[in-house]
């Protein structure tokens, strides 16, 4: 228990960190939003408009420790603020149904990556120096250095443009309407394919790696080989007794890959305009919309510290060692 | 020893690929319903839902300017002309002191209530009580606004300032039955609309797409034949084309590079696009606040160095032309003088005689190639542009090479649009590319270019007229502008004005900007066209009213 | 066998010897040679890259051998100078990170209590706060440059670095010579940079290997964005521009195919050089191996099992 709320603390650190981070660096550069959002317009707009957009942003000069106290203040409210470039819509309602996506896009990559690259792993190291585990390892690290959105500009290319197998875009059809219905849910898994296709493609080969090179090494330990001389079948050892212990490396690495694939889906949502959060945060970074920025950036924060404190949970049930120890 | 394991993993690959290709179904992208019309102007990640006609042109959605609310005059830049819309006439009166606007009967609110001039007399006092939503500055010349009865309203002014039609004839009108009772106008997000426009009914509002149905009560009988506007949402223009080019989006106003082979050769019956140069003319402005750009000698030889064919060539891909000396895009049609752009020849593309011109400016080269300025400093620039603005960035890059050729060094220099929007409205640069403004008349165009009254000292950020010239002819011109209201002498004094433009070239115009309008005729027809010029195509042209246009002659096919 | 030993044994040749006794290690560095070549010698070979040399969009040609880009310059030359570029700025912001991280592990592992505490806290925190969109946040705001982007990537990449290098210079500390020279009274850095970091040299290069991948893909990415200094020619400008002249539409796939595949190549070379430097590292694999030739020169044939010889110490 006490494991856990060491975690604990550590998380609640870490998104104060988030925050205060989020909070002084965009204030410490120069440039204002109403400027920002002037840009979008290239001229359409008369002069006089901009000295309309200040007035409404009511942009303020009061010190910045104050305003400081009164974000955070608002913050565990959940009170994010109102968004500039999307004014008078409050944070939360941009954000919105948005976070959903990107968690399950980037959840589901994950997920299935981590089981189908751990399997591989595992059974490339079983089978070490077999026809699989020359080859696939090698391939799999390739594919993994490519840039994601580039994986997912080619697989949009050629699967959406040249093909036509899967659509351009979006996290379902426009004529579908969002209800718990099967059309929906196969709509929405058209969607994701290519998606979070790219990603595990290019994620799986960490996945296989980490796992073969832990699988490896528990195989050589002198509790497995007595598995084997006890005769017990060779399925048993191999999942039961290595690969439960090879699997803790891997999972001590999973809260660390969340973060890392939510970055990555932010940019593969980019590339098919997938309603996350991954373009509306660059664009609250483009218009210089403080609180949509914020807004974003805590939430995925505070995602990811989420995900981080159910695989301590899951690093917990695995292994009985640190159980013992902090009981 | 061969250990069983679990199940061979390229079993589970197989599986997996099955799944894939299982998902994957055909080529079929079923269209969109009949009477369906998708539209992409605004490119966003996501959609939030307002549509308040008031505040900042950027929080509401695409149709709420033209198309839920209503402007009182509708602009057509093509024809260069006013189109009657809620009001349907207008006078002069007390010495151009008093504007009185008649407003037109039977027209009905989408929830049924009559609209009469008490609402216009409303919506101004509104921008009055609340400078924000001031979007025009109307209060900077009027002095009051009333209904004299439910078809009349009168605009009184604080001084002759003919110009200020403009933006009277530009403001959207809200019902007073509504807004009346609505404590904070600027914040408002006008959920559910209560317009005149033909779309009013808010039929689908989700993050990545929503629908507008028709007005039932619109004023135009029959009309709109379009049912429903539908919006997805695409986080840029690249997401935006690539549907368009894929017949899932009908009505586009985007820049497409290559667009014959990549749009309309894909299904040339149908695919069409319209870019007619009714955009803002794009500049490149020197500071003429010092030497050696205080001179209209070296400003006519900059202009001189550059291949203006090479640059739309290589940043426009030739949608638009070489602007002429009088700066003036096609929306100026109408007020441009020809014989005046014939004899601005410094736009043409002459080495020889910008080198003379340099010389006899005494900007002689030095022994590396570069020109010393009269006091000896080389003359080496930047040009400033926004990153990420690709057509800019290439036209810098063109202008660079070309005054690279008479020896004036310069180097393209890439901001973020804030730091360079904050550089070149405090004049702190050499040279910058940057717009310039609209109106349906040249006056606010050339009062941005070369009014003394827009000059700002360096330091101090002005919206317009960056480069800081003002010129005393100029300004009379523009004054005697103000207190016109006689088309026809308007028209001597915007010729008079071109002239000045011409003689001192305060900056150097480059090209007019296409105004951009892609769409598909498979659906729908009574797009504006080349063939039938009847208004500008694009979806951009939101600001005057001129979608409306658009938007009430489509018919489903 | 102690670990300290093995790794003080360590000079190039070693090194140079663990590469080319791995065939993937030597595959990678000769990849690695071949892009560093590129880099060093291949912007003299090209012309501009940012010149307009002929019509935009043209597919590749006997002319111009990767095509033209939207803007009509040459696809070749952007790649090869892009090379440099990258490249400097990826091993830069590898080493840094290193850097970074092995001074703060060391300092934290080595002097405990309290300040260990603080610095173990602080990279736990940049552990878990997700790297990318603080990237994001950090670029957007300051001016677009390389130096920008540098800081940016060993800002949110040195806390992983620095959280293995703790825990090594801990198990080290606690061992019998470090000890002893506590007891003599060495002075802290002398056991430091005598003691202790000769025995990461191999932990740190792999380190290093790991954090240029690292930073090149997550250079690529935010320059993608447009967060970088869009005038350059770098890898992930070029992909930046290709997205924006629409290469998806226009089926210009020459536009970003090779930079793609070269971010992919260095990437992968990168990898599998580290498998090399592994071998030094990792005694256990180093054993295993040695086993393996015993075996083999003996005629007999390895099991597919592996062979255990277990290092106890």
């Amino acid at each position: 228990m006490r494991f856990l709320l060491r975690r604990l603390g550590l998380y609640a650190l870490a998104a104060w960190v988030a925050l205060t981070l989020n909070f002084f660096l965009p204030r410490l550069m120069p440039g204002d939003p109403a400027t920002a959002l002037f840009a979008r317009f290239r001229g359409r707009l008369g002069p006089e408009a901009l000295q309309a957009l200040r007035e409404t942003f009511g942009l303020t000069d009061a010190p910045l420790l104050g305003q400081y106290f009164i974000y955070i203040a608002h913050v565990f409210r959940g009170d994010l603020g109102i968004s500039i470039a999307y004014f008078p819509a409050s944070v939360s309602q941009v954000i919105g149904t948005g976070l959903v996506w990107t968690v399950f896009l980037a959840g589901s990559a994950v997920g299935i990556s981590f089981a189908v690259g751990t399997l591989l792993g595992l059974a490339s190291a079983w089978w070490r120096r077999g026809a699989m585990d020359t080859w696939l390892p090698s391939a799999l690290v390739f594919v993994g250095a490519f840039p994601y959105f580039w994986l997912a500009m080619v697989a949009l290319y050629v699967f959406g443009f040249l093909l036509g197998w899967f659509p351009l875009g979006h996290a379902y059809a426009d004529d579908v309407v969002p209800e718990f219905s099967l059309s929906f849910l196969v709509d929405v898994a058209r969607h994701a394919v290519l998606p979070v296709g790219t990603m595990v493609l290019a994620t799986l080969g960490g996945w296989l790696l980490s796992m073969r090179n832990s699988m490896i090494a528990v195989l050589g330990s002198d509790y497995v080989n007595l598995a084997r001389a006890k005769g017990l079948p060779p399925s048993q050892v191999a999942l039961r007794y290595a690969g439960r212990n090879a699997l803790l490396p891997s999972v001590t690495g999973f809260g660390m890959a969340l973060g890392y694939v939510l970055g990555g889906s932010l940019l593969t949502e980019i590339v098919f305009s997938y309603p996350g959060q991954g373009y509306l945060l660059v664009q609250a970074v483009r218009n210089q919309d403080y609180p949509l920025m914020q807004g974003i950036f805590l939430v995925i924060t505070l995602a990811v510290l989420g995900a981080n404190w159910l695989v301590d949970l899951a690093y917990l049930w695995l292994d009985p060692r640190i159980r013992e120890s902090t009981s | 020893m061969r250990p069983r394991a679990p199940a061979h993993p390229a079993a589970r690959v197989a599986v997996l690929l099955l799944a894939f290709t299982g998902l994957a179904c055909g080529r079929d992208r079923p269209p969109a319903p009949h009477g369906v019309l998708v539209v992409s102007q605004e490119q966003q990640a996501s959609w939030s839902r307002n549509f308040n006609p008031l505040t900042t042109a950027t929080a509401a959605r695409w149709p709420t300017l033209a198309g839920v609310y209503e402007p009182l005059l509708v602009f057509n830049s093509v024809r260069s002309e006013y189109v009657p819309w809620l009001a349907i006439a207008h006078q002069w009166r007390d010495g151009n002191l008093t504007l009185r606007m008649t407003t037109r009967d039977s027209v009905l609110w989408s929830d049924g209530r009559p609209f009469t001039a008490r609402d216009v007399a409303f919506t101004f006092g509104l921008l009055k009580r609340f400078p924000a939503l001031d979007r025009r500055g109307v209060w900077g010349f009027l002095s009051g606004v009333r209904a004299l009865d439910d078809r009349t309203v009168e605009f009184r002014f604080q001084r002759e300032f003919i110009p200020g039609f403009d933006e009277l004839a530009a403001q959207q009108i809200v019902p007073e039955h509504v807004w009346s009772k609505v404590a904070d106008p600027v914040a408002f997000p006008n959920e559910n609309p209560v317009a005149t426009g033909p779309f009013t009914e808010v039929r689908v509002f989700r993050n990545q797409v929503y629908e507008l149905g028709r007005n039932p009560r619109y004023w135009q009988h029959g009309l709109p034949r379009v049912e429903v506007l539908r919006f997805p949402a695409y986080p840029s223009n690249d997401r935006a084309n690539l549907a368009l080019v894929f017949d899932e989006v009908d009505w586009a106003g985007n820049f497409i590079p290559a667009i014959d082979r990549v749009y309309v050769g894909r299904e040339p019956k149908f695919h069409r696009y319209w870019f007619p140069l009714t955009g803002s003319s794009i500049f490149l402005y020197p500071n003429t606040t010092h030497a050696p750009f205080d001179d209209a000698r070296v400003r006519k030889a900059l202009s001189m160095a550059i291949d203006r064919e090479l640059l739309v060539d290589v940043a426009l891909y030739r949608y638009s032309r070489p602007a002429d000396a009088t700066g003036l895009s096609d929306a100026y049609a109408a007020w441009r003088s020809s014989a005046v752009a014939a004899r601005g020849d410094w736009v043409r593309h002459e080495v020889a005689r910008a080198n003379a011109l340099l010389d006899s400016a005494g900007c002689r080269r030095g022994a590396d190639g570069v020109r010393r300025a009269p006091d000896g400093t080389p003359l080496r620039y930047d040009i400033l542009t926004v990153s990420g603005w690709s057509d800019w960035v290439r036209a810098a890059q063109v202008i660079a090479r070309g005054l690279g050729a008479v020896g004036v060094e310069a180097s393209v220099k890439t901001y973020d649009f804030s730091a360079w929007f904050q550089r070149v409205q405090e004049g702190r640069f050499d040279l910058s590319l940057g717009w310039s403004f609209e109106g349906p008349t040249p006056y606010l165009f050339y009062r941005w270019l070369m009014s003394s009254a827009t000059v700002k000292p360096v330091g101090e950020a002005s919206m317009g007229n960056w480069q800081r010239y003002g010129s005393p002819a100029a300004d009379r011109a523009l004054a005697a502008f103000e207190h016109e209201a006689d088309p026809a002498r308007q028209k001597v004094l915007a010729e008079e004005l071109q002239r000045i433009f011409v003689e001192e070239a305060p900056a150097i115009p480059l090209y007019p900007n296409p105004s951009w309008a892609e769409y598909s005729t498979r659906r729908f027809e009574g797009f504006p066209s080349r063939e039938d010029p009847f208004a500008d195509p694009s979806p951009n042209k939101f600001d005057r009213g001129e979608c409306l246009l658009v938007l009430t002659s489509l018919t489903p096919r | 066998m102690s670990a300290s030993r093995a790794a003080r044994a360590t000079g190039v040749g070693v090194w140079l010897a663990a590469i080319r006794r791995d065939r993937k290690a030597t595959a990678g560095a000769a990849l690695l040679a071949l892009f560093v070549l590129i880099a060093i010698v291949g912007p003299w070979l090209v012309g501009d890259p940012q010149a307009l040399v002929g019509i935009p969009l043209q597919p590749p040609s006997p002319q111009h051998w990767l095509g033209t880009t939207g803007q009509g310059q040459d696809v070749l030359a952007q790649l090869v100078v892009g090379t440099r570029v990258s490249l400097a700025i990826g091993l830069a912001v590898g080493v840094a990170v290193v850097l970074v991280g092995a001074l703060v592990g060391i300092t934290a592992g080595f002097f405990g209590g309290r300040v260990d505490g603080l610095l173990s806290l602080l990279f736990n925190v940049f552990l878990v706060i997700p790297g990318l969109p603080l990237a994001i946040v950090i670029a957007a705001y300051l001016p677009a440059g390389p130096l920008t982007l540098g800081m940016v990537l060993v800002v949110t990449g040195w806390a992983w670095n620095a959280r293995v290098v703790r825990a090594q210079t801990l198990a080290q500390r606690r061992r019998d010579f470090v000890a002893a020279a506590i007891v003599t009274g060495e002075s802290n850095v002398r056991i430091i940079t005598r003691e202790i970091l000769p025995t990461m040299t191999s932990l740190l290069v792999a380190q290093a290997i790991g954090s240029t991948v690292y930073a090149i893909g997550a250079q690529v990415g935010l320059e993608f964005l447009g967060l970088g200094d869009v005038s350059a020619v770098t890898w992930g400008t070029n992909l930046y521009w290709a997205q924006n002249d629409a290469a998806l539409l226009t089926g210009a796939w020459w536009t970003f195919a090779p930079t793609g595949l070269c971010v992919a190549l260095v990437g992968f070379g990168l990898t599998m050089l580290n498998s090399g430097v592994d071998e030094v590292a990792n005694p256990r694999l180093q054993q295993e191996r040695t086993w393996r030739a015993y075996l083999e020169r003996r005629g007999a044939t390895p099991s597919r099992s592996t062979p255990v010889v277990v290092d106890r110490d």
